[in-house]
């Protein structure tokens, strides 16, 4: 078992080599915790998801870009398949499920790919459906893995078009199922206006936003 | 004024009577005229007629123009689908000629008289010859053809980690546009052809401005040297997105005399002025979205508010949609830009 001190040295060194998207650091640091006996979901939450969500700040303060953000996502991930195979059965016995897609028409996929990272480092299970997503897709993977929440993403007013559609035929399907939206031209009235249960501005934020929804449910 | 004049004068430096209307609007017209997305993209005779009749009936003085963002993946081999479906509005990639370094150690420069939409873009042009329009050929800025070669998130990756790999293929980038401009000269000559270059990928939204500073300034800016270099005389560059931070960097790039520089709404038409208005001509910027989603009145007020912010801007001022007009867009919102003009764009 490592020491309170060595512990602390281990969650600060997966959430530096996120943040300086150093991946070979991370898995070295990753495979130290495993030798070291730290409990593994909390190395992933202590270390590799908090380094990710002072990403995702130096993001909103505009000192990291989208490189950046993906080169720590591509640590984070590395990070993860370490730590992953030694979660003990309890700590991931439901994790939280989300679907997540750019719809139809619309091949921005840069938005969605970092609200992925943000849902993968809180431990939730994405199914990631890709870009120019069909409109009966969502509602045919949902019934499939059983998420509790859709995300959707849009990035032009022409695309954003097909999401009360989306929205229509989840709801037709699951009435439980909750549904976040985000990209640039939709904000909460919009997104309010076409039937989503939740908007968020940024990928940071869409977490928080899932959060909120799973505790209304 | 004829339409065709107005902007003809803009270039030349004389005066105009009211701000010329400009606008990048493929989908809308083929709404307007009853066609396909699709006829606008792949069949150039159609493309071009729609948007002559749109072009008349709206007051539009710019134009017609073929192209599309996605541009350089397909030239360069890989695979692009043509909007189908009702909610797209341009062509979009399938798959990417170059996903690693080995794929780009092997690539090609494609043959610019067959690659891709080139040769429906020639045959566009040649409509544009034929009936006394401007000669454009559209393509990506440097950054945006490099990050439509290999997926965004590549080139990204590359820059920080795999800097080379990064600057080979904006170098190669880079060398494809000035075939591509060459290659028009050629068929056309050069003081006759006007490059669009459109740049959303070096935004703000995805870069920092230190890494436009090392990746896309030098490469866009020797670009268009070459470019005047070859006897052009205007380009017009848009500079999509959140691109505030990159101001002063795009003002060392030479975009002729005058250039034709076009925001979106997140950079002000003042801010554009500051930087380019003693050397180009400023194009923009309503809100795409508003002209869309909002009422003939919000359309009217932005546009006024556009043309009061830039009308004496020094080389002129063409009043424009920050982006693509949506294709969705109201009939009535799109002539409310024109009335706007006609209430506020006339000069003294
Ligand atoms: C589920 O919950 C959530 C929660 C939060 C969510 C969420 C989901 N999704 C996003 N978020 C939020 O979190 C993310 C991270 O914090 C954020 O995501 P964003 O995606 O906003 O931010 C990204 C990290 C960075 N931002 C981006 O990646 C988008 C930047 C801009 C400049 C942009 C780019 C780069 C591109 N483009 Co295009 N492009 C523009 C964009 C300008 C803008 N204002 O957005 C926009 C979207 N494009 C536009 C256009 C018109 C087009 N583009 C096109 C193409 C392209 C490129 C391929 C060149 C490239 C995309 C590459 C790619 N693989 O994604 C064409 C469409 C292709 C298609 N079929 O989809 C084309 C139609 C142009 C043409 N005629 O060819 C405009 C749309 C106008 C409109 N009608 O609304 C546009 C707004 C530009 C403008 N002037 O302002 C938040 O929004």
């Amino acid at each position: 078992m490592a020491s309170d001190e060595k512990k602390a040295e281990i969650l600060k060194g997966l959430h530096d080599s996120v943040v300086e998207y150093e991946e070979e650091k991370t898995v070295e640091v990753a495979n130290e915790a495993v030798a070291e006996g730290l409990d593994a979901f909390e190395a992933i939450m202590g270390g590799l998801a908090k380094g990710m969500e002072t990403v995702g700040d130096l993001y909103v303060r505009q000192e990291y870009f989208v490189p950046e953000l993906l080169l720590c996502a591509d640590a984070l991930y590395a990070g993860l398949e370490v730590l992953k195979p030694h979660l003990k059965a309890e700590s991931h016995a439901e994790p939280r499920k989300i679907i997540l897609g750019v719809v139809e028409g619309d091949i921005h996929d840069i938005g969605k790919n970092l609200v992925k990272v943000m849902f993968d480092a809180a431990g939730w299970q994405v199914f990631d459906l890709g870009a120019d997503v069909k409109i009966e897709r969502f509602a045919e993977e949902q019934k499939k893995c059983g998420a509790q929440v859709v995300g959707l993403s849009a990035l032009m007013t022409t695309s954003m078009l097909a999401i009360p559609r989306i929205i229509k035929t989840l709801r037709d399907s699951d009435s439980t199922v909750r549904v976040l939206v985000g990209g640039a031209p939709l904000n909460p009235d919009i997104a309010a206006s076409y039937g989503a249960d939740g908007y968020a501005d940024n990928a940071g934020e869409a977490v928080e936003q899932a959060m909120k929804m799973l505790q209304q449910a | 004024m004829s339409n065709s004049d107005r902007a003809e004068a803009l270039l030349r430096g004389d005066k105009v009577d009211r701000v010329p209307l400009y606008h990048f609007l493929l989908g809308f017209c083929a709404r307007n005229v009853g066609y396909t997305t699709v006829d606008m993209y792949n069949n150039a005779e159609k493309s071009f007629q729609a948007q002559l009749w749109t072009f008349e009936q709206y007051g539009i003085d710019g134009g017609p123009d073929y192209g599309y963002a996605s541009y350089g993946g397909w030239e360069f081999g890989g695979e692009i689908k043509m909007p189908e479906g009702e909610w797209q509005q341009a062509p979009s990639h399938v798959n990417f000629p170059v996903n690693t370094e080995e794929d780009l150690a092997a690539l090609a420069m494609p043959d610019v008289k067959t690659a891709g939409s080139l040769p429906l873009a020639m045959e566009f042009s040649k409509l544009q010859q034929k009936h006394g329009k401007p000669i454009t050929v559209t393509l990506g800025g440097n950054f945006s053809v490099a990050g439509n070669i290999c997926p965004p998130s590549t080139l990204c990756r590359w820059m920080l980690k795999k800097p080379d790999a990064a600057h080979r293929i904006l170098q190669i980038a880079s060398d494809h546009i000035l075939d591509v401009v060459r290659y028009w000269s050629d068929t056309f000559g050069a003081e006759n052809v006007i490059p669009n270059l459109w740049e959303p990928m070096a935004a703000n939204d995805i870069i920092s401005p230190k890494q436009f500073e090392k990746f896309a300034l030098p490469y866009i800016k020797e670009t268009n040297e070459k470019m005047l270099g070859m006897g052009i005389k205007h380009i017009l560059y848009h500079i999509c997105g959140e691109q505030n931070a990159n101001m002063p960097l795009w003002a060392q790039i030479p975009m002729g005399d005058p250039g034709m520089v076009t925001f979106g709404h997140q950079v002000k038409l003042s801010t554009a002025i500051e930087y380019f208005g003693d050397s180009c001509i400023i194009l923009g910027n309503v809100l795409p979205a508003l002209i869309q989603t909002g009422t003939p009145q919000q359309v009217y007020d932005a546009s006024r508010d556009c043309i009061l912010e830039a009308k004496d801007a020094p080389r002129g001022f063409m009043l424009m949609p920050g982006c693509e007009l949506p294709p969705m867009s109201p009939f009535f919102n799109v002539y409310m830009m024109k009335k706007a003009i006609e209430d506020f764009g006339y000069y003294g």
